[in-house]
């Protein structure tokens, strides 16, 4: 009687999750999703794109209180209302929620942890997918959106910002993402708990006055723009004034420890959770 | 991967790649000489002054210059720019064009000049025609030397009645000052000697205060001990460490002021004072509608051991002062100069008998 061949030992953690995040990155990019996120991120560049045409016909593209708004201070303004406020927060629920939730909902998760690697890795691969994915549709996107409002003059005066900009953006991705993949992995109903907490429970915390707004992932975030918060009146000014943010140092480490802590939260939820397919 | 992944890998790649690359190149080619206010928001010509400096004030002398309020401001009184062009005739600096910002504190070890206050040092970043600064300098009997690698221009006279200096720091930066203050200067950028940089209170209120455009931090104590203050205020006034003045100006001005108190007793004591005074200044300018919207405007707030007034003067209000002024409501300005006298009418031509 021969002996059975051994069965190959079964790939390590690390190696699980880059076989799921090459299989997801493909996936993802070319999902429906994905045609949310580029009309998402290319609003900005068209509006970036008419305010270069309106400039170079002499018409200036934006007045405050008469005075003409240069376009360094006009892609400062959009970095906090679109990219901050709006793009890398919903992109973090719509993407972060769906790491592990569309699998439940497409009835697919039972493929996946079936394979001989860790649940685990299969979440940290998607996560991975998930932060290559947005960082390259949303970098890209504010590039353009940064050379064409800014002359070219200026790029070395306002260079320093601009790489800021893009590195605040990667961490707050990545930061909303993490937080949102556990929120995925652990709730039945991630999104409404997701757009509640970045459309609700940021939007006051931020506004009202103590230390609430600690719990916010958008406090540490706005703590590292480098561009003035646009404000217009006596009450913005007051609250430029009084917000207390938090040193760069301070916000880049709360950063990493929310995407660390959240990532280890939901990779053991994803591991501990029984899932149940609706059939 | 399938091959529409990588094309698309490969485009995003090459478009941060080139964006960066542009911009890194951007800013080499310009000497990173502007990038001070960049990256962190307090400026790097802190390093220049003293850590114990007891007043620092900034002023973005070329945004002030172009705002609007500037240019009304201007149209309203018109100066008498015969000093200005003088200046610029002997020193080749525009000051309307060629200075970017200016940073200045007062205070500093052994330092006793003024009323209690100590030396002022003045950091400037423009434009300057160092050739043409020095040769004015040598012209009124001044020196040149050379002080740890940096050129410095002096001006002495036995009396003491003079006692200035000039150095052309880095290129486009020139601190001016009392001898010993801008010496004092190099010395603390050249680690010889501690700087305002390494300051941490003094560095994180310059931070909270550096979105306007311009603005003052200042120890209490020294604006106190200057007389800035009646001292009839000062005895009513709670303890108070450090006061930040920060203004925006574009259209209009918006201001704010915040004060640090010792304690969050004195910060609530501070708030009370405040509110009457402005409750006071409501009653009694309550029949002129300009004023009492101006008042209207002040905000008193601040949590714990701050106090913060901010106030908001639109471009409207200027414009009423203007209008205020064109109607007789006002005075002229003094240094306005003379409306030209109009030309005799010419005289009708004689008509033929």
């Amino acid at each position: 009687m021969s002996a059975r061949p051994a069965l190959p030992a079964p790939p390590t953690f690390t190696a699980g999750a880059a076989r799921v995040f090459g299989l997801s990155l493909g996936e993802m990019l070319w999902s429906r999703r994905t045609v949310f996120l580029v009309l998402v991120t290319g609003a900005p560049v068209f509006l970036a794109l008419v305010a270069r045409i309106v400039q170079g016909s002499g018409v200036v593209p934006l007045r405050v209180n008469g005075a003409a708004v240069d376009g360094g201070s006009i892609f400062g303004m959009m970095i906090w209302v679109f990219f901050l406020r709006f793009i890398v927060p919903v992109l973090g629920v719509f993407y972060g929620t769906a790491l592990i939730a569309d699998e439940v909902e497409d009835r697919t998760l039972t493929y996946l942890f079936t394979r001989p690697i860790r649940r685990g890795a299969v979440l940290v691969g998607k996560y991975l997918a998930y932060i290559v994915c947005t960082t390259l549709v949303v970098l890209p996107s504010v590039v353009l959106v940064y050379f064409l409002l800014v002359p070219l003059g200026q790029v070395g005066r306002t260079f320093l910002a601009f790489a800021a900009d893009l590195g605040l953006l990667a961490l707050g991705l990545a930061a909303y993402g993490a937080l949102f993949a556990l929120v995925g992995a652990a709730l039945k109903r991630p999104l409404v708990s997701g757009l509640v907490f970045v459309f609700g429970w940021e939007q006051i915390a931020l506004i009202v006055p103590g230390y609430l707004k600690r719990f916010t992932v958008a406090h540490y975030v706005q703590g590292l723009v480098p561009h003035a918060m646009p404000s217009d009146g006596v009450a913005a000014v007051l609250q430029s004034v009084l917000r207390d943010n938090p040193p760069a140092a301070v916000c880049v480490l709360v950063l990493a420890g929310i995407v660390v802590t959240t990532l280890w939260l939901g990779v053991r939820a994803v591991e501990s959770r029984e899932y149940v397919l609706d059939q | 991967m399938t091959k529409h992944t990588r094309l698309f890998l490969f485009v995003s790649v090459g478009i941060l790649v080139a964006g960066l690359g542009t911009g890194l190149v951007a800013a080499y080619v310009g000497g990173f000489q502007n990038l001070n206010f960049l990256g962190s928001s307090s400026p790097d010509e802190l390093a220049y002054l003293p850590s114990d400096a007891k007043v620092v004030a900034f002023a973005n002398v070329r945004e002030i210059m172009d705002s609007e309020l500037h240019q009304k401001l201007r149209a309203m009184a018109p100066r008498n720019d015969n000093g200005m062009a003088r200046f610029q005739e002997e020193t080749g600096v525009d000051v309307t064009r060629d200075v970017d910002y200016v940073l200045a504190a007062i205070g500093g070890e052994n330092a006793v000049a003024g009323p209690g206050q100590g030396h002022p040092l003045i950091i400037a970043r423009g434009r300057f025609d160092t050739v043409r600064i020095e040769g004015l300098v040598r012209s009124k009997g001044g020196t040149v030397e050379d002080y740890k690698g940096v050129r410095l221009l002096t001006v002495a006279e036995p009396t003491g009645a003079m006692d200035a200096a000039l150095a052309f720091v880095e290129p486009g930066l020139i601190a001016m000052g009392a001898q010993d203050a801008v010496r004092k200067a190099i010395d603390a950028r050249q680690g010889g000697a501690s700087s305002a940089a390494g300051n941490e209170e003094l560095v994180r209120l310059v931070k909270e205060a550096d979105d306007g455009n311009a603005w003052v931090v200042a120890r209490f104590d020294a604006l106190s001990s200057a007389g800035q203050v009646p001292s009839e205020v000062l005895k009513r006034l709670p303890a108070i460490n450090w006061v930040t003045i920060t203004g925006h100006v574009n259209g209009g001005v918006r201001a704010a002021v915040r004060a640090e108190t010792r304690d969050e007793a004195a910060g609530k004591n501070l708030r009370d004072v405040l509110q009457g005074m402005l409750a006071l200044a409501k009653l009694q300018t309550g029949s002129q509608a300009d004023v009492s919207a101006l008042i209207d405007s002040v905000e008193l707030g601040g949590e714990g051991k701050n106090v913060s007034l901010g106030l908001s003067v639109p471009i409207e209000f200027i414009d009423r002062l203007a209008s205020l002024r064109t109607a007789g409501g006002l005075p002229p300005p003094p240094d306005a100069p003379p409306a030209p006298e109009a030309p005799p009418a010419p005289e009708p031509p004689a008509t033929a008998p």
